[in-house]
């Protein structure tokens, strides 16, 4: 186990080393950087531009620079924000908790309805029950999630003249407030989620339900209820947990726009402006803590599975 | 609307089957899954208006009535007319047709390119997959929306450059898919009995693993199709997709949002419509993944090579839990 562990963990290196080396690349290749942009609205002279390029780091080429970044990294500087100059890493970290807080609730909205519904659509099998669970499933997931927020959003406006708070205040703050500013974006992507979880919930338990075990169950006289719940739900756990995980990188992906249209500070809202403002240490920061997220998740999960099943571990069954 | 017809809705299938093998697959599939033959029916309607739309559209798209501002539903405007002017219906219609278009060329080329690196990936194993597999990994670990605004964002808003984003986040996708199928294909009796006979590794990559891994790629297929024609909309509607004044559903959502109080109408139809086309893509998928008729499996091997056969009953077999 303690093997599987390593090995997992330096692939989760591989990849973050992969991610960052790609990011720096790509921001090499677009077109205009920032100090172009501000040259353009500001009309900063050229021997300025120069400067503020060498000041950067701009003009050295980009392994200088990666390599340089990553020497910062490890001692925890990320770098500082070309715009307002502030640490990225503080930034960066007030930001952090705000996604955190809207993803992890929209995911146990959706962890909650989803199991619920995919329960409801395995007993229910082949019945029309089983049919409208899965046509809304399938409709929930079809709404795209900035268009919920933006119709709701509108039309709470135009009928009823509401509309979210303007200035954010966390849960700790302002629950009330916190609420209200969230519970749009949370709703919109917590249903997306529901959908998917509501699907993987339905077949992995129809496949528990009709294994043997669980007939030896029902042979043996257990109520059916216990049948359900106790041993077919339990053993869909992994299926659903595996799923959950992932469910978070959409979450997250999902607030880059929702932020956007709520007024939510949050990491979401960060990336999105930083990537119009070429403001690169800030997106380089960004994505590299949405890729690390992603790939955490996947090794916790990895992990999980190894524990659950010893033939992973030694590495033929899956690869 | 005969057979075939409603076949070549699933993108890039190219079934060399007689038209009454098609007619009768079709059959099977509607009973076995009405909900999948509700979705064939928006998917065709919605195809017809894509391809359609200049001879469908009451007007040209871009033309502006600049007499008939955000006028109201009318016998000429039947869903209104936007700030500008422009037909809303016509719009909308030209929307499917841009939506339609980035959704076939970036499932297309996502799906050529993703099934071709993870059947080499799996089919060949050590030191490609790995290299292959960490670069596919790093792909997959930004978020797609991250990795979108970042490449539309340096090539600058326009179709082309839509598909080239798109294409580079949804290409990991379908690799995973046919490693994971590749790799068990490989192990299965009938490409170990092809490999004894003396068969070379194009013919039974050819004859033996592409044919038992489309099931599973096509129902991707479906199912990435509704994410691609929701990541388009999202792209415009941060307006860094198709380019003004191209009709786009998402475009027509941001520009419409501000006129909201006097003419609801502009938002509301592309916003259904966008749901809706995601909503068939998505059922359509949905019935793949539980059905056991091969009407949306592609041009599996079955009978004719008869090895062949047997892996796809199986492959029929575990999904139709």
């Amino acid at each position: 186990m303690i093997g599987y562990t390593l090995r997992r963990l330096g692939y989760g290196l591989v990849v973050m080393m992969l991610v960052t080396v790609f990011v720096f690349v790509v921001m090499r290749l677009v077109p205009g950087d920032a100090v172009a942009l501000q040259l353009q609205e500001t009309g900063v002279s050229a021997e300025e531009a120069a400067a503020m390029r060498a000041q950067f780091g701009l003009d050295d080429s980009v392994w200088v620079q990666l390599g340089s970044w990553l020497a910062g990294a490890v001692q925890g500087d990320l770098g500082t924000s070309f715009y307002t100059g502030e640490p990225v890493a503080e930034l960066f970290l007030d930001r952090v908790p705000v996604t955190l807080q809207l993803g992890l609730l929209a995911i146990v909205i959706g962890a909650v309805l989803g199991v619920g519904f995919g329960i409801v659509a395995a007993v229910t099998r082949g019945t029309a029950v089983d049919a409208a669970v899965r046509v809304f499933a399938v409709a929930f997931l079809s709404v795209p999630n900035f268009v919920v927020g933006l119709l709701v959003l509108t039309f709470l406006a135009l009928w009823f003249a509401w509309s979210p708070p303007i200035v954010y205040a966390g849960p700790g703050e302002d629950l009330v407030s916190w609420l209200q500013q969230v519970a749009i974006p949370v709703i919109a992507l917590g249903t997306g989620g529901m959908a998917g979880i509501a699907r993987m919930t339905r077949s992995s338990m129809l496949e528990s339900l009709g294994s043997d075990y669980i007939r030896t169950v029902h042979a043996k006289g257990a109520r059916h209820r216990t049948v359900v719940f106790k041993h077919a739900l339990r053993n869909s756990t992994i299926a659903v947990l595996t799923l959950l995980g992932l469910e978070l990188a959409t979450v997250l992906g999902g607030t880059v726009i929702l932020e956007q249209m709520f007024a939510i500070p949050g990491t979401g809202q960060l990336i999105y402006q930083a990537v119009l403002d070429r403001d690169y240490p800030v997106v380089v920061a960004c994505t590299i803590f949405y890729a690390g997220l992603f790939v955490v998740t996947i090794i916790i999960i990895d992990l999980l599975y190894a524990l659950v099943d010893p033939r992973i571990r030694t590495g033929r069954a899956l690869s | 609307m005969s057979g075939p017809d409603l076949l070549r809705t699933e993108p890039p299938a190219p079934p060399r089957r007689s038209l009454s093998e098609a007619v009768s697959a079709l059959r099977r599939f509607v009973r076995a899954q009405p909900l999948g033959a509700v979705a064939l029916v928006l998917i065709v309607v919605f195809v017809l208006a894509a391809v359609l739309a200049p001879w469908l559209a009451p007007h040209d798209p871009l033309e502006q009535f600049r007499r008939n501002i955000l006028e109201e539903p009318s016998g000429e405007f039947p869903l209104g007319t936007d700030d500008l002017g422009r037909d809303v219906l016509s719009r909308t219609i030209h929307g499917a047709r841009t939506s339609l278009l980035i959704g076939v060329a970036t499932t297309g080329i996502s799906l050529v390119l993703g099934t071709t690196v993870g059947v080499v990936s799996g089919y060949f194993g050590r030191a490609v997959d790995v290299v292959i597999q960490r670069v596919m990994d790093a792909v997959q670990a930004i978020p797609g929306i991250v990795l979108l605004l970042f490449i539309a964002v340096i090539l600058g808003p326009s179709v082309r450059n839509t598909v080239i984003a798109l294409t580079v986040v949804i290409t990991p996708s379908f690799n995973r898919i046919a490693r994971g199928e590749t790799l068990r294909i490989r192990e299965e009796r009938y490409v170990e009995a092809a490999r004894a006979t003396g068969a070379g590794t194009p013919r039974i990559l050819a004859l033996h693993v592409l044919p038992n891994l489309f099931a599973s790629v096509f129902t991707l297929g479906s199912l990435i199709f509704a994410g691609v024609i929701i990541a388009e909309s999202a792209l415009s509607f941060l307006g860094i997709g198709a380019p003004p004044p191209t009709p786009s559903w998402g475009a027509m959502l941001s520009e419409g949002v501000r006129y909201v109080e006097r003419a609801p109408w502009i938002i509301l139809v592309p916003a259904a419509l966008l749901s809706l086309a995601v909503f068939s893509f998505n059922l359509l998928g949905d019935a793949c993944a539980t059905t056991s008729t091969p009407a949306c499996s592609g041009p599996r091997s079955t009978g004719r090579r008869g090895a062949g056969g047997r892996g796809g009953a199986r492959l029929r077999a575990s999904r139709r839990a």
